[in-house]
């Protein structure tokens, strides 16, 4: 350990930093607005619930209800959307929980667990999101199959098969991909460090 | 009642301060970082001060504070820095009587765990400071014998660092 002790007697001996902060200059920066990446993944975690629920006000509901009810699939429609307000409640609840529960006074690992946890309600609820996007249209692409099944050729049935499987499979990809790049922006360095940090901790 | 607390929370931080720029130092490469990093270890600090009950050393207590914050909290500002290393410059000595090796060897040591991931950058900041084992286990929260092993390979890598 002699090459380190020779090393620790220059960091004991280290001056002090040139710039000393006075107590004013203390005061000024306690007062100013943090950046942290606990305050980012709250707030894109936020707006993930409000993008995710607006998108439907893109949708002419009147017009989108009209043709659910052509196809026999009011009460399919009706009873999915407050199960999935329910959801989102739910998620909604145990985002903020879990967000409020994130303390700079814990332990280094216990803080980056509860980060990590916090960031990955979000990323379950899109994952819901995907997965009932995904349910409605393949429900009203065999909806709208039986619908007119007299008026369909086999050929014409595979193709509207064929062609919502891609364009389902398409949208998730596109959707996938940019969450992966989100979540990665946020979470890199995080990740890296809790696994160097409980790589060891989960062997004892 | 207020103003007492952000009184003492000012004095406290005041006299401890030099702790804050050293993991500041550690954990950036320039200036600009630096004091982004000094800020938000600030408003964390102060954000958390009502929890300190003071049954702890308070130095102690923003240890694991600024630490937390250095590690997980703070994000390198991805905007391009021009200004000089700082290591350069921040250490332009005032003190006459300071040894030349020592201010040679303490640039290498910055350098060197500058290097080390952001981990081993607090295991060996904590060896710096001469932190027992059962406050350097506490603040990571990790096992006893875990912050061993691991203060072990962390003082390995920089050794080969320092002296390839």
């Amino acid at each position: 350990m002699d090459l380190l002790d020779k090393y620790k007697k220059a960091w004991k001996n280290q001056p002090e930093d040139i710039i000393k902060r006075s107590t004013l200059d203390i005061y000024k920066l306690a007062q100013s607005r943090s950046s942290s990446i606990v305050k980012w993944i709250f707030i894109v975690g936020i707006l993930e619930f409000v993008i995710l629920n607006s998108l439907y006000f893109f949708v002419d509901m009147d017009e989108a209800y009209a043709e659910y009810e052509k196809l026999g699939l009011e009460n399919f429609i009706f009873y999915s959307q407050i199960a999935a307000y329910g959801i989102l409640f739910y998620f909604l609840a145990i985002f903020y929980l879990n967000y409020k529960r994130i303390s700079t006074t814990d332990s280094t690992r216990t803080l980056m667990k509860k980060i990590i946890k916090t960031r990955k309600t979000v990323r379950n609820y899109v994952l819901f999101n995907l997965g009932y996007m995904a349910l409605v249209m393949v429900v009203v692409t065999i909806a709208s199959i039986n619908t007119n099944f007299d008026h369909l050729s086999n050929k014409q049935i595979i193709l509207i098969i064929f062609a919502t499987l891609i364009a389902t499979l398409l949208i998730l990809a596109v959707l996938g991909l940019f969450y992966q790049l989100l979540y990665g922006f946020l979470l890199r360095k995080l990740k890296k460090n809790y696994k160097e940090l409980a790589t060891l901790s989960d062997e004892d | 009642m207020l103003k007492d607390l952000e009184n003492k929370f000012l004095s406290d931080f005041e006299s401890n301060q030099n702790i804050v720029h050293k993991i500041c130092r550690i954990y950036t490469t320039n200036r600009d970082a630096h004091n982004d990093l000094f800020q938000e270890i600030t408003i964390q600090v102060w954000k958390n001060y009502p929890q300190f009950r003071g049954d702890s050393k308070f130095s102690t207590w923003m240890y694991r504070v600024a630490l937390n914050t250095a590690i997980s909290l703070y994000r390198k500002s991805t905007r391009k820095v021009k200004t000089q290393d700082f290591s350069d410059v921040a250490f332009k000595m005032k003190a006459t009587d300071y040894d030349d090796t020592e201010e040679v060897q303490l640039k290498a040591l910055y350098r060197a765990i500058h290097l080390l991931n952001d981990i081993d950058k607090a295991l060996i900041f904590l060896y710096l400071e001469d932190k027992p084992y059962k406050e350097i286990s506490a603040t990571l929260g990790i096992s006893n014998v875990n912050a061993r092993v691991k203060m072990n390979r962390a003082k390995e890598k920089l050794k080969n660092i320092l002296n390839p």
